[in-house]
């Protein structure tokens, strides 16, 4: 009896270790889904898993020989269809819909959702578009502070709250280089991958070997490893600048990820680890310290790990990287980024590369969790 | 009694499950531990670990540190097919010197688990070896 009892107990506890597993990934897109394969799908809602990373859409459909197939519709984060307008409650178990997609590479029943339009009043209720950041009606000073150092956290005390967001690019590029990529850095002609880095012929053909895979193997969606270097400023979820002038540091929180931050420490103090803390233990956002030269924030960042990709793309580093990096506030609106890579493990010479981020005003930075990893 | 051996069994099979997982490495793809076998010889037990680093410019390292201690004189990765080639001085059991050149190529390069399987050789002796990126 007590044999049972604890057979009982272990398969238990088994199948809750097995139930807690992470499933496989938030991803780029293209890695599970071919956009060369289009498909419309009619059929009738069984489930709304409304959820990170991506919601799903169950429905059933009836194929050629009238079998009914449930099919599993994925579509944008939460965070996406709420600011698209679409609720918790905006289709229902029972609801008939028309979706249009790109099917799923490995032949699953799985489709990308670019389109759902509701199959009897013809309403569309997915309307997610990708554009860029509202034109500016007018350029409004940089805000300061009271010894006149430009604000890179907020407006003013008690001011309505905002964060930095819709960066312009996406994915590092040295600059002067135009070459053709999506919002996660996967490149359009593979052939241009050369041309975006002076990578070592290692890490080329690693980078080379990433783009072929779509990206699949990124630890930062796959793990929700940490988006260490300038990577902090290319997540769909933008960031938010802290300045804690009291303890003289700046805190960089980011919108995705699993909520982890970035300091930057302004006290002075060199470019060195402390002794039994970090000095022999690399980090995904490394040791930053930073000072203001003018207007400018010039950040210089070692002590990487090598256990993410430090930006969307994959482009290799290694611990020996390195960064520079000047964030100028130019306007109320705009915040210029430029960074120097210097990693002497992965490129030929330094490099540099910029990028603008947009201050999105009135609203809380949004919480996107990485927590779940779904396929 | 039975019951108690079934739960330790269980338990270390829990262990096993709820191991972290293995730290991607997603810099240089040679850097790191590596442990396998290279076939059985008179000079070498079966079990070998490799440890490689990169500084940028070479790869260097060192093959069994801690017991056999065979220091890598030259080490080379082809990314073209992620080919391979490292050479060490040894010694043998009475003492002579021997030269082991070992070429084998990264498969899997993707994952964290990646292996390099290929041949050893030295003066006396040869074989196969497959090693798994720890």
């Amino acid at each position: 009896m007590r044999i049972a009892a604890v057979r009982v107990w272990a398969f238990a506890l088994a199948g809750l270790l097995l139930a807690s597993v992470p499933l496989t990934a938030h991803h780029e897109i293209l890695a599970k889904f071919d956009d060369k394969k289009p498909l419309t799908l009619s059929g009738v809602v069984t489930l709304v898993d409304w959820r990170n990373p991506h919601v799903h859409v169950f429905m059933n459909v009836k194929d050629a020989r009238n079998q009914i197939l449930n099919w599993a519709i994925e579509l944008e984060s939460v965070i996406d269809l709420q600011r698209s307008g679409w609720t918790r409650e905006s289709i229902q178990p029972g609801d008939a819909l028309t979706v249009q997609g790109i099917a799923a590479r490995n032949g699953s029943r799985q489709a990308w959702g670019n389109s759902v339009v509701m199959t009897g009043t013809g309403r569309k209720v997915l309307n997610v578009t990708v554009s860029g950041p509202p034109p500016l009606l007018q350029t409004r000073p940089t805000p300061r502070w009271p010894d006149r150092q430009p604000r890179l956290g907020g407006a003013a005390p008690g001011a309505a709250q905002g964060y930095w967001a819709v960066p312009s690019s996406t994915a590092l590029v040295e600059n002067g280089v135009t070459v053709a990529m999506d919002a996660y850095g996967l490149l359009r002609n593979i052939a241009d991958a050369p041309k975006v880095a002076p990578l070592q012929p290692w890490a080329r053909a690693l980078y080379v070997e990433r783009q072929r895979r779509f990206l699949q193997d990124d630890p930062t969606y796959l793990n929700c490893k940490p988006p260490g270097g300038p990577r902090q400023f290319q997540t769909p979820y933008g960031v938010q600048l802290v300045e804690d002038r009291e303890r003289r540091r700046i805190f960089v929180l980011i919108g995705g990820g699993n909520s982890n931050y970035r300091i930057i420490q302004m006290d002075g103090r060199g470019q060195k680890g402390q002794v039994g803390g970090d000095d022999d233990n690399p980090l995904y956002y490394g040791r930053a310290v930073g000072k203001w030269e003018g207007d400018t924030l010039v950040v210089e960042t070692g002590g990487f790990n090598e256990d993410f990709w430090f930006t969307n793309g994959g482009l290799p580093h290694t611990e020996q990287l390195r960064l520079v990096e000047r964030f100028s506030r130019t306007d109320f609106d705009t915040m210029k980024y430029d960074v120097t890579i210097e990693d002497t493990g992965a490129y030929t010479r330094p490099w540099s590369s910029s990028s603008t981020l947009r201050w999105v005003a009135g609203e809380e930075l949004p919480r996107h969790l990485c927590q779940d990893n779904r396929p | 009694m039975r019951a108690w051996i079934f739960v330790i069994a269980l338990s270390f099979i829990t262990a096993l499950s709820v191991a972290p997982p293995l730290a991607a490495q997603e810099g240089h793809p040679l850097k790191g531990s590596w442990l396998g076998t290279w076939a059985k010889s008179a000079n070498h037990a079966d079990d070998v670990l490799v440890v490689l680093k990169w500084d940028g410019k070479a790869i260097t390292g060192m093959i069994n540190p801690g017991t056999d201690n065979i220091a890598i004189k030259n080490a080379t990765l082809n990314p073209e097919g992620w080919v391979v080639h490292l050479e060490a001085d040894a010694k043998d059991k009475s003492g002579g010197a021997l030269t082991y050149v070992i070429d084998g190529k990264i498969e899997n390069i993707h994952l964290p688990k990646r292996t390099i399987t290929g041949t050893w050789k030295n003066q006396k002796e040869s074989g196969t070896f497959t090693v798994e990126r720890q």
